[in-house]
């Protein structure tokens, strides 16, 4: 155990975060090993072991010869502070080892509001946060993970971020890594070389200029890195690795249960996703895989429940023949089955008479917008109609609280919109009233959750200014002012936080000492609203002369060079630019199933784009 | 369908674990060992899983058990112990399975082992802290209760304490009531040494075993 860890274990919350020991946590022995990977999740504990993609590359690096790959996760405020008055780093858990002796030290980038903790680790492990002052080749810092679609704000900070899909460029890079460590190069050649593999972007190899207005005027390579750096995939899902185990926490998690990834990408293409552009093609597992992931993951977890994950699971091609497959042995394992994205439009009785055999839990549908004018806009293609089949369905099914998810703030929004959300959850309780089999004495409880519109990078609202926090409030005050029953709780996300998401889901390099700054003025959790400040960010952006208002509130056009126009993720600039005026125009886009847009995607010769020709 | 008692130890990182925690990791654990589990008959079908005394969070654990009920005649009790030994940690290993003498509400007594480290001065000054603390009048403590704080004198309860330094540490042995009726936990008197005698030390603690009111191992 850690030097000195013992000692304060006793003094902070949940100190089962802190220990590993965890059952199929892979401990190697040292001596036959020649790279160290700490895989850093920028949250606690219970977040980051939610987390699939750190249970596939930690299982996936595991199985190289001669690479160990560890977990290291937030330290809570209440640790940290012991940690620093005792002087003890931040280490990994599984060996106990302080992370600035390891080789590589990789951050998976959920959202923007973990940038800072992504710093506040860096200077817990004692190691330099700015990438020009790490010498030598270990301590490498490596990023991937979907913010890394827009790399800028980070990169003083990252020696190279992976972009796309991390199986296979990962081992690409670790055996790059392992045959300069046994060469002795220095940093410096290594980059140069680590950033001719596919995927791989280096940004120190990247000069970007600024023209008078404030916008980039131009972005460079030198040393021969690509022009553009396109993201990796994995074509055939099928083929792809799965772990058979998960590392299983003695602590209760967020998602504390099995999780079979059934497709990866989207058919939908609304306009407000980015994971719904960053991952197509849409690739989908079979049938026998998926069941095999899961029959071999509950027998090595003692999870009793999976969860058929996806960025919306209810379009899977075959998922009545897959859950079929799964009732075959799971109601004798007892095991329940949970789909946690279901669409309002294909939400069917069978479906819903299979996963809740076993177990049954609240129903959550995602209109995002009130009012079908909107819902257009966004191309979330949904109509009223199809809402109201699927809640008496689901009210008929014996179902009684219902949530409900929005965004406010969505371009070309009017407060009638706004009003317009009140209004759908209104109709949705009064189809529960009209169910001619509702029991007596039996309520409806209807959730509107209302999050604030964050424009981000390679979506059609890429170039869209973000509503001010003053027009959120505005709005959020409309919304709850809507609403006149006691059946339908409103809730709505904090405004600040939005804003700032928005800032560093566009932002550029100049905000990198912005992040600097707000780290040394302890900016740390921002995304746990009992932590973030953003008196704390305004004065880290006056500090730096820098306005955070350029980034979240200005509309670009749409021939600016924006920041991450060297990424590629296959889908064409020109497309997001045919959907944004598609928007304007309220004119939708079928999916990916019923008729190709022509998106760009196909470029990677695989998955929907392929099977459909 | 029959009741058995599985006997475990907790150590380790396992320690810090919270009992609630545990009920999940063992529930995990029973799932995981495939041993032919009789489930509740509920909504929810849940395995049956009683612990006999919770073990507050930090403390290790010589003699922990927890009573699960299984279809008797397709397994044995040699073969649960190898299972469910398969399915947990290292640092939750089962060294026996047995079939459940007394019943969990007999617990009336538990007997502790505390290795205090000292972090300011050394074993012997930190003897004398404790001896301070002992000849008082009374040590007034203080626990959480469902009834709200319950403000009380420790002193008549260490009647069977012994304590000696080893090597750094001070080693304390006692004896305290335990169980549903009453349950006082060690850590009241680290806690009064800590505010009452101002000692600075780092515990280990173990509760060792568990006995009935007539001080027969519970079984």
């Amino acid at each position: 155990m850690v030097p000195g860890l013992e000692k304060i274990l006793l003094k902070v919350q949940k100190p089962g975060r802190y220990v590993g020991g965890e059952l199929n946590s892979v401990v190697k022995d040292k001596d036959g090993v020649d790279v160290r990977f700490a895989f850093c999740f920028p949250d606690i504990y219970e977040v980051g072991m939610s987390h699939l993609g750190m249970k596939i590359l930690y299982s996936l690096l595991n199985r190289m010869e001669g690479v160990w790959c560890e977990r290291v996760f937030a330290p809570w405020t209440d640790m940290e502070a012991l940690m620093r008055e005792r002087g003890i780093p931040l280490y990994a858990l599984e060996s106990g080892d302080p992370l600035s002796e390891f080789d590589i030290v990789g951050f998976t980038l959920q959202y923007e509001l973990s940038y800072s903790n992504v710093l506040n680790m860096l200077e817990l492990a004692g190691i330099p946060l700015l990438q020009s002052e790490r010498r030598g080749l270990s301590q490498l810092v490596v990023a991937g993970g979907p913010c890394a679609c827009n790399p800028e704000p980070l990169a003083d900070f990252v020696d190279l971020f992976f972009i796309g899909e991390g199986e296979e460029v990962d081992c690409e890079l670790v055996e790059l890594y392992r045959a300069h460590k046994k060469k002795g190069s220095s940093r410096e050649a290594f980059l140069r070389e680590a950033a001719r593999i596919p995927g791989v972007y280096v940004p120190s190899l990247y000069e970007v200029t600024y023209g008078g207005d404030g916008t980039i005027a131009s972005i460079r390579p030198r040393d021969g890195a690509p022009e553009k750096v396109t993201k990796r995939l994995m074509l055939d899902m099928d083929r792809s690795f799965f772990p058979e185990s998960f590392v299983v926490p003695y602590l209760e998690i967020v998602h504390d249960r099995a999780v079979a990834e059934v497709f990866r990408g989207c058919i939908r293409g609304c306009r407000f996703c980015q994971a719904g552009f960053l991952y197509r093609p849409l690739r989908e597992k079979s049938v026998d895989v998926i069941d095999r992931q899961c029959r071999s993951l509950c027998e090595t977890t003692g999870y009793d429940e999976i969860s058929l994950s996806s960025l919306s699971t209810s379009d899977y091609s075959r998922l009545n023949p897959l859950l079929d497959q799964l009732l075959t042995w799971t109601p004798g394992e007892k095991t329940g089955i949970s789909l946690p994205s279901l669409r309002v439009d294909n939400f069917s009785t069978e479906v819903m008479d299979k996963i809740s055999s076993v177990r049954r839990s609240g129903l959550t549908f995602a209109p995002e917008a009130g009012t079908q004018r909107l819902r257009d806009v966004i191309n979330k293609n949904v109509t009223e109609e199809e809402l109201m089949k699927t809640v008496a369905t689901a009210f008929s099914g014996g179902w009684s609280s219902v949530k409900l998810y929005f965004m406010i703030g969505l371009p070309t929004e009017t407060m009638d919109d706004v009003a317009g959300i009140a209004a759908l959850g209104q109709k949705v309780v009064d189809a529960f009233y009209a169910n001619p089999e509702k029991k007596k004495g039996r309520g409806v409880s209807v959730t509107l959750s209302a999050s604030g519109f964050v424009p981000k990078a390679f979506t059609p609202f890429q170039w869209e200014p973000q509503d001010t926090i003053e027009q959120l409030h505005e709005k959020q005050r409309h919304l709850v002012s809507s609403v006149t029953t006691r059946k339908i709780t409103c809730n709505y996300h904090d405004a600040d936080t939005s804003f700032m998401e928005a800032v560093f889901a566009r932002g550029d390099r100049r905000l990198g000492p912005v992040l600097l700054k707000a780290h040394e003025l302890g900016c740390k959790f921002d995304g746990w609203n009992d932590y973030f400040s953003l008196a704390r960010w305004r004065q880290a952006f006056d500090a730096c002369g820098v306005v955070p208002e350029f980034y979240a509130n200005r509309r670009r056009s749409f021939d600016e060079i924006l920041p991450w126009d060297h990424i590629d993720y296959g889908v064409t600039k020109d497309f997001f630019r045919r959907e944004c005026e598609k928007a304007y125009a309220a004119a939708t886009t079928p999916n990916c199933r019923e008729k190709c847009s022509a998106c760009g995607a196909a470029c990677f010769q695989g998955g929907i784009c392929h099977e459909n020709r | 369908m029959k009741t058995v008692r599985v006997w475990f130890r907790k150590t380790g990182a396992a320690r810090y674990i919270s009992h609630l925690d545990l009920t999940h990791c063992m529930a995990r654990a029973l799932h995981r060992s495939r041993i032919p589990l009789w489930y509740t008959q509920g909504f929810n079908p849940r395995a049956h899983m009683v612990f006999a005394l919770p073990l507050p969070l930090g403390m290790a654990g010589d003699r922990e058990c927890v009573d699960i009920r299984i279809e008797e005649e397709r397994i044995t009790a040699l073969e649960v112990k190898e299972r469910l030994q398969r399915a947990l940690p290292a640092t939750l290993p089962v060294f026996d399975v047995t079939e459940p003498k007394m019943k969990p509400g007999k617990i009336a007594w538990a007997s502790y082992r505390l290795l205090l480290e000292p972090e300011e001065g050394d074993a012997r000054r930190l003897e004398e802290q404790l001896e301070a603390l002992l000849g008082q009048e009374e040590i007034p403590v203080e626990k959480h209760t469902k009834s709200g704080m319950a403000h009380f004198d420790l002193k008549p309860y260490l009647g069977e304490l012994s304590h000696r330094v080893e090597g750094d540490a001070l080693l304390l042995e006692l004896m305290l009531p335990a169980g549903s009726e009453k349950n006082i936990s060690p850590y009241l008197l680290t806690e009064a040494l800590e505010s009452q005698r101002d000692a600075r030390f780092c515990c280990r603690a173990r509760r060792v075993n568990l006995y009935d009111l007539e001080r027969n191992v519970f079984e």
